[in-house]
């Protein structure tokens, strides 16, 4: 007999159906699957068997044939189980002589255990997506009940497969899901108002955040670099329901949205620097998203920087330019976004303490030379804010008043990301830092003082001409966060001093 | 004759590759034999048993001398536009011929002209103030029409050389390696100025040798050994600069020394030189007062310019606001960063950046790995 059973599978992270088809001939007893399955799946096999029997089912010995279609597409993960069982069952007459309306109708997705209860899998919420517009229903493993619920489809939770069966047969033992309330974001993250000192630092993310700048960190160990930068997502304007799901379904693929909930607070991922390109930028052989993806809309805070790999920083392109990763196999690509703000830091020599007010530094300029190099002149072109850190000495730490507490800040990083909002039409994704050669010309025309400036930063501080544009970007997110229209002379001047790994290297005195 | 002497230039530039031996050494197997022409015609046992070196040594200076080409060497000099000049040459130097180890050959890219010079040496790692000083006594020395001499590393050396040429003056840099390997690389341009201006780069080292770290002591002894005097104007007791120092009481020259501040470890080599009776030098009529009489004739030193104790002329010109940043970063000798200025003038980071980026293009102030000193 032949069964078709209605499922999904995940190809990146956007889902596309598959149909289970079981069919059970006479024969010697034997067991295949085929349609491109990776080991995983090919491990149902036995998953399979042991969970029919022990949910008090008779397994046929008979000879068995599961095709999942389309079979010319790569299948991977472990929630075919459920559906290949329930193929088994419906093709060997166990769920009735003709198959119900509840069975034709319905997805089925989830991995059985060996007895016969259901286990949560990775990427239900990518895979349900695809159902939205269906009406149809899907049945999921009770441990993804929460995480289902945010699609918005129809779902049931099931516990074993023999719920399943029952509710298939016309039972009411399913319960529908339902949503788990978000925890609040607002006010549960670490404040900026507890650093103290550090002006330049936090203008500098405040300016970052305004105008989704990529922002480079540089001082001596112990200057507070990681305590910025986990604070940093706090002046970022909350998640939109889109970000969230978007976000969402990148961490459902990698497996890491247990908690079931929709993903509302930003992102904020830390990878350490021993981390491989791969892993960095997401890939295998079954392509998994990387860290680059799992800080979508987020923050992506690379401590030690010129430590990371050489193949690791120069991946870092892609998405530092196009806002997205493509993963090339030989059978399929998978494209995964990856719009993350880069929050980098570093030593300002290999020893750390260049430019210390105390500790002298150790280094040759030889050494501080190619510690600087190993971040490649292209990745620190896309880095549009450099700023430089220091020490808060001891004695100053009580005499220090508290900073503005970061609710402040976020307040006219709003208002500065509604102006470009108005400014690049309302498109998603689009802000100053992304502006073209053609918007930078119409958007941040400077007045007569103010090109001086950049002359003198050219002449007299050494600049390339192609920090310039950097420094027009930034001048134009400083305006907005004084809801100026025009560019003032004071912005660019501000500007300057954030592109202080520009300045020619002797002048920087290394 | 012409033909001999000829001969024996050759000879010399061929004796020159062999590297592992002090000139003095050469010199005195050379005076034996009257000549490197005839010392390379010596058999290695002949020169091992009179001349007082081990057997092995004779031989690797037989193997290595074998194998240089000096015709092939003073063919790539001339294209690189480097006069090759021997003791026998009439361009050499008439004090360096005095010091008791002279380089058998000197490369010189430029002009090695005949005039009073005095060497300017000092750490690579100096401090605002080791890199003012020395900028300042440069100008001076090269205003009174004295020659600067310097071994073009980074640091107090680049600063000499570039003031000396800032104020048209005549700058000397002995390198280490050869002149066609001019180190450190990002130095070659300042090396193009200095051939370029009246002055000289040059080197005692075949032309295509790589830097060796063996090899920069023995070209401080050309520096010491251009000059009247040697002034160090900053370095740690096992400094380079010490060296030179050391190189210059050797060779009887004067040997002066920048008092630096007692807590700065860059000035520890300097002090320790006037505790032991080095002439503390505050500017270039210090120097000139110890060349002998006579030395700088042509040019009188400048006059009694203390400019430098005032507070710059450019001050006056600045906006109220970076005039008070300039205070507070004058104020520390280590100089604040920009957080820390913001901090002691309790200003926001923009009003905090507008004055710096004021101080730093009026060159008032200059940053270090992001701290502030006055220039």
């Amino acid at each position: 007999m032949l069964a078709k059973i209605s499922t999904l599978a995940l190809k990146g992270i956007d889902g596309f159906f598959v149909s289970a088809e079981v069919y059970i001939a006479s024969g010697l007893p034997a067991y295949a699957i085929v349609g491109l399955p990776d080991a995983a799946v090919k491990e149902a096999r036995e998953r399979v068997v042991a969970a029919v029997r022990n949910s008090g089912f008779d397994f046929p010995s008979k000879r068995i044939t599961v095709n999942l279609a389309p079979a010319e597409r790569k299948k991977a993960g472990t929630h075919f189980d459920l559906p290949i069982a329930l193929g088994v069952l419906a093709a060997s007459g166990k769920l009735g002589k003709t198959p119900p309306a509840r069975l034709e109708e319905s997805f089925f997705i989830g991995e059985l255990a060996l007895d016969g209860s259901l286990r949560p899998v990775a990427g239900v919420l990518p895979m349900l997506l695809a159902l939205r517009d269906s009406k149809r229903t899907a049945v999921v493993p009770a441990g993804n009940s929460a995480e289902a619920a945010v699609s918005g489809v129809k779902c049931l939770a099931a516990s074993n497969l023999k719920q399943v069966a029952d509710w298939i047969s016309g039972s009411d033992g399913l319960n529908a899901c339902g949503m788990v309330p978000a925890a609040e974001a607002a006010g549960s993250g670490p404040d900026l108002s507890e650093v103290k000192g550090q002006t330049f630092a936090k203008r500098a993310l405040e300016i970052a955040a305004a105008g989704f700048h990529n922002v480079i960190m540089v001082g001596p160990p112990g200057s507070g670099k990681s305590m910025l930068a986990k604070r940093f997502g706090g002046l970022l304007p909350p998640m939109g329901l889109d970000e969230s799901i978007e976000t969402t379904k990148l961490y459902s693929v990698s497996g890491l949205a247990s908690a079931g909930r929709l993903v509302r607070e930003r992102p904020f991922r830390e990878p350490h620097h021993t981390i491989s390109d791969a892993a960095l930028i997401g890939g295998g052989s079954s392509p998994r998203p990387g860290e680059v993806s799992l800080a979508h809309n987020g923050v992506l805070f690379l401590d030690e920087f010129p430590e990371f790999s050489r193949p690791a920083i120069e991946a870092l392109r892609e998405p530092l330019e196009a806002f997205k990763v493509t993963v090339a196999r030989v059978k399929e690509s998978v494209v995964y976004p990856a719009r993350f703000l880069l929050v980098a830091a570093m030593n300002p020599c290999p020893c750390g303490y260049l430019g210390h007010s105390v500790r002298e530094c150790s280094c040759t300029p030889l050494q501080v030379h190619k510690y600087r190099a190993r971040v490649s002149g292209p990745i620190l072109d896309r880095i549009d804010l450099h700023v430089q850190l220091s020490p808060v000495k001891y004695a100053d730490w009580e005499a220090v008043p508290k900073g503005e507490p970061s609710a402040a800040i976020a307040a006219r990083v709003l208002k500065a990301i509604e102006l470009q909002k108005a400014r690049f039409g309302g498109r998603d994704g689009r802000s100053n830092a992304a502006m073209t050669a053609g918007e930078l010309r119409s958007h941040c025309a400077l007045p007569e003082g103010a090109s001086a400036v950049l002359e003198l930063a050219m002449n007299k501080l050494g600049f390339s001409a192609r920090s310039l544009d950097k420094i027009l970007k930034v001048s134009r997110t400083i305006a907005d966060l004084e809801g100026a229209a025009a560019i003032k002379r004071e912005h660019v001047i501000e500007a300057v001093q954030y592109r202080m790994l520009d300045k020619s290297e002797a002048l920087a005195g290394i | 004759m012409q033909a001999n002497a000829e001969a024996e230039k050759l000879a010399r530039v061929r004796l020159n590759f062999f590297g592992c031996m002090r000139s003095d050494w050469l010199l005195r197997l050379m005076s034996l034999y009257g000549g490197a022409a005839e010392l390379l015609k010596r058999p290695p046992a002949e020169i091992a048993g009179e001349g007082g070196v081990s057997f092995a040594t004779a031989l690797r200076l037989a193997a290595e001398t074998a194998a240089a080409d000096p015709e092939q060497e003073l063919a790539l000099a001339r294209k690189a536009g480097v006069k090759v000049l021997t003791a026998l040459d009439d361009g050499y130097p008439e004090l360096l011929k005095t010091i008791y180890d002279p380089p058998l050959a000197l490369y010189v890219r430029g002009e090695l002209k005949n005039m009073p010079a005095a060497a300017l040496v000092g750490t690579r790692k100096a401090t605002p103030y080791g890199l003012r000083t020395a900028a300042r006594l440069a100008r001076e020395l090269a205003e009174a029409g004295a020659a600067v001499a310097s071994g073009l590393a980074r640091g107090v050396d680049t600063a000499a050389h570039e003031a000396a040429l800032a104020a048209g003056g005549v700058t000397w840099a002995a390198l280490g390696s050869g002149l066609n390997e001019v180190y450190p690389a990002e130095n070659r341009k300042l090396a193009d100025k200095i051939a370029g201006s009246g002055g000289a780069v040059i080197s005692e080292f075949p032309m295509a040798l790589k830097p060796m770290p063996a090899n920069f002591p023995r070209r401080n002894r050309v520096i010491s050994g251009l000059s009247l005097a040697t002034v160090v104007v900053e370095g740690g007791f096992e400094s380079g600069a010490m060296i030179t120092a050391r190189f210059a009481l050797d060779q009887g020259r004067e040997v002066m020394a920048v008092p630096g501040p007692v807590d700065s470890p860059m000035s520890k080599g300097p002090n320790d030189l006037i505790k032991n009776g080095a002439c503390p030098v505050e500017d270039a009529r210090d120097i000139a007062a110890c060349f002998p009489y006579g030395a700088l004739a042509a040019a009188k030193p400048a006059k009694k310019d203390e400019s430098y104790l005032r507070p710059p002329a450019a001050l006056k010109e600045l906006s109220p606001d970076a005039g008070a940043a300039y205070a507070a970063i004058a104020a520390d000798e280590k100089g604040l960063n920009a957080d820390e200025l913001a901090q002691a003038l309790a200003w926001p980071a923009q009003r905090t950046a507008a004055s710096l980026f004021e101080l730093e293009v009026a060159a008032l102030v200059a940053s270090r790995g992001g701290r502030y000193t006055r220039v």
